[in-house]
């Protein structure tokens, strides 16, 4: 299939698919926070709103940047073809940007009609922020490119990857800006135990259906990335992390923060693989 | 408005390569250079100034030698184009003729049809930051004029015209080749199995991989209902994982019954 050409897409596009998950899970995992958790939460909350703005702003500035001529990204909103990834992405990201602004301010708001005001907003952001987690593998999945066009549930992986991902920023964050989460530790690091859990599994099934391709990402030039990037340092160490230790409320923080940084190496050498690998 | 086509006829192709250079005068692409590709090929595949391109594949032949299967190359205008789904600007477009164009103001060059041509065909170019390939003359046809490429071809092995009426002779000459014991030959893209048909087909002399073409190219975009219905479920699936970690369960402690465990 060597006579199939290459899109090109390099550094900008691996760090905007990261950059773009955490976003998408931070801000979704944070409203969730926000809409079904306790008062202690919201500093949850807080964190995933407050990652969320400046990573989309940061996104925006990676795709236009790989354009080459910045300006050329108006190029895009000339048209809303809904059944186009590339498409609605463009859409999509420019509408979660709007969310993650709004929610970031009213993530300062003590006033309660404005909480309530923010809650609302971030179930609909949300709704975005699933979207922007994922969209990025559909859009792989529907080209022609080996390794990529064989790739089912690599929507559905990218979401898992942010999913754990963005809370893992969400706790590094917290940790960092010294919030009292107390007990709501727990809940980070379950919720990111989930979603680490679901991830595997999804690797699992993704590998399964791409069946031979497969063995480009796992047994080629990508082997150590995938296996000690991803499966090792990003899922297997930071799960067993979880699963095994018990630490008390004054060390669940130090712990989260440990952990976050494992699972953001592992979710960047996911997107560094399935970008590369499909180029190559 | 008629569909027009291009029929290439690769059994009576000598690989002149008239056709390639026809290319580069009408559309003013400039020379790249030689390239060793290890046979007379030149270039090796289609790039932003190649948009013509004669195939020069070996093939062992019976008597030990090796015989040439000769192919002008193009792209196939397909009836279901991949770059045409991919694009998210509209800059690539069907003309009135059935052709597909991409409109050189409106590209913002991010590369999506690139990667959705199943053939290789559409190429960026680094110098304006934008994609091309073959335009089917797109200024010649809408002047009652051949296709350069065709009008130049020395040997008719390449024919423009309209569709129905070009398919028609593809199927006669295959008939006819047939009967002269040509057993291998066949045609590529005539009908619908290839991509909704395509506008620039063939008559093949082997098997398409024989000429560097994929035997059954299927639209890269047919996935995308199902890996969002399977994103839905992701998101579904994770949402709740997130819920049920955080909702508020009366005065329960963290510390209690293995925190951690989904």
């Amino acid at each position: 299939m060597s006579f199939l050409k290459s899109p090109q897409w390099e550094w900008y596009i691996v760090w905007y698919f990261f950059l773009g998950g955490i976003a998408g899970g931070a801000y979704f995992v944070g409203a969730i926070a926000d809409n079904f958790g306790g008062k202690r939460d919201e500093e949850v909350a807080k964190s995933g709103y407050l990652l969320a703005l400046p990573l989309a702003m940061v996104c925006g500035a990676l795709l236009t940047l790989d354009l080459g001529t910045p300006t050329r990204f108006l190029n895009m909103l000339r048209q809303f073809k809904f059944w186009n990834p590339m498409s609605i992405g463009s859409w999509g990201i420019g509408a979660f940007g709007g969310f993650a602004f709004v929610s970031a301010v009213l993530s300062f708001a003590r006033d309660a009609r404005l909480v309530w005001l923010r809650k609302n907003i971030g179930k609909v952001g949300s709704l975005f922020g699933f979207f922007l987690a994922s969209y990025t593998g559909v859009l792989l999945g529907s080209t022609a490119r080996p390794v990529w066009t064989d790739a089912r549930f690599m929507g559905a992986l990218f979401l898992a990857s942010g999913a754990s991902t963005g809370i893992a920023a969400i706790g590094l964050l917290s940790y960092l800006r010294g919030a009292d989460l107390g007990e709501s530790w727990y809940k980070v690091k379950k919720a990111d135990s989930f979603a680490m859990v679901v991830e595997l599994v999804l690797l699992v099934v993704f590998l399964g259906t791409l069946g031979s391709s497969g063995r480009a990402i796992w047994a080629g030039t990508f082997a150590a990335p995938f296996w000690v990037g991803l499966v090792g340092v990003g899922l297997v160490v930071p799960l067993a992390l979880s699963l095994t230790l018990r630490p008390r409320v004054g060390q669940a923080g130090r712990l989260a923060a440990l952990a976050s940084i494992l699972i953001l190496i592992g979710g960047f050498a996911l997107r560094y693989v399935i970008v590369f690998v499909g180029q190559s | 408005m008629p569909t027009y086509a291009m029929f290439t006829d690769t059994s009576v192709c000598t690989g002149c390569r008239a056709c390639q250079v026809a290319c580069k005068q009408w559309n003013e692409l400039p020379a790249e250079g030689a390239e060793w590709t290890g046979s007379y090929q030149n270039r090796e595949h289609f790039t932003d100034k190649t948009w013509r391109l004669v195939r020069f594949a070996e093939k062992p032949s019976e008597g030990g030698g090796v015989k040439w299967l000769l192919m002008s190359d193009v792209c196939k205008h397909c009836n279901q184009a991949g770059c045409l789904e991919a694009c998210p600007t509209g800059a690539i477009y069907r003309t009135e003729y059935g052709t597909v164009m991409v409109n050189q103001d409106v590209c913002n060059g991010c590369r999506y049809c690139v990667s959705a041509c199943p053939f290789g065909v559409i190429t960026f170019n680094k110098d304006t930051g934008r994609v091309n390939k073959c335009t089917f003359c797109n200024d010649r046809i809408h002047n009652n004029m051949p296709t350069a490429c065709a009008k130049t071809c020395p040997t008719q092995s390449i024919q423009f015209g309209e569709r129905g009426v070009l398919a028609e002779k593809a199927k006669k000459r295959l008939a006819d080749l047939q009967k002269q014991g040509v057993k291998e030959a066949r045609l590529y893209g005539v009908d619908e199995d290839v991509l909704g048909g395509l506008n620039a087909f063939y008559l093949l002399l082997d098997k398409p991989e024989a000429y560097n073409l994929p035997p059954a190219p299927k639209l890269p975009q047919r996935h995308v209902v199902a890996d969002s219905a399977l994103s839905i479920g992701s998101a579904l699936l994770l949402g709740l994982g997130a819920l049920v970690s955080f909702r508020e369960r009366g005065a329960r402690s963290g510390e209690s019954e293995g925190e951690g465990q989904p």
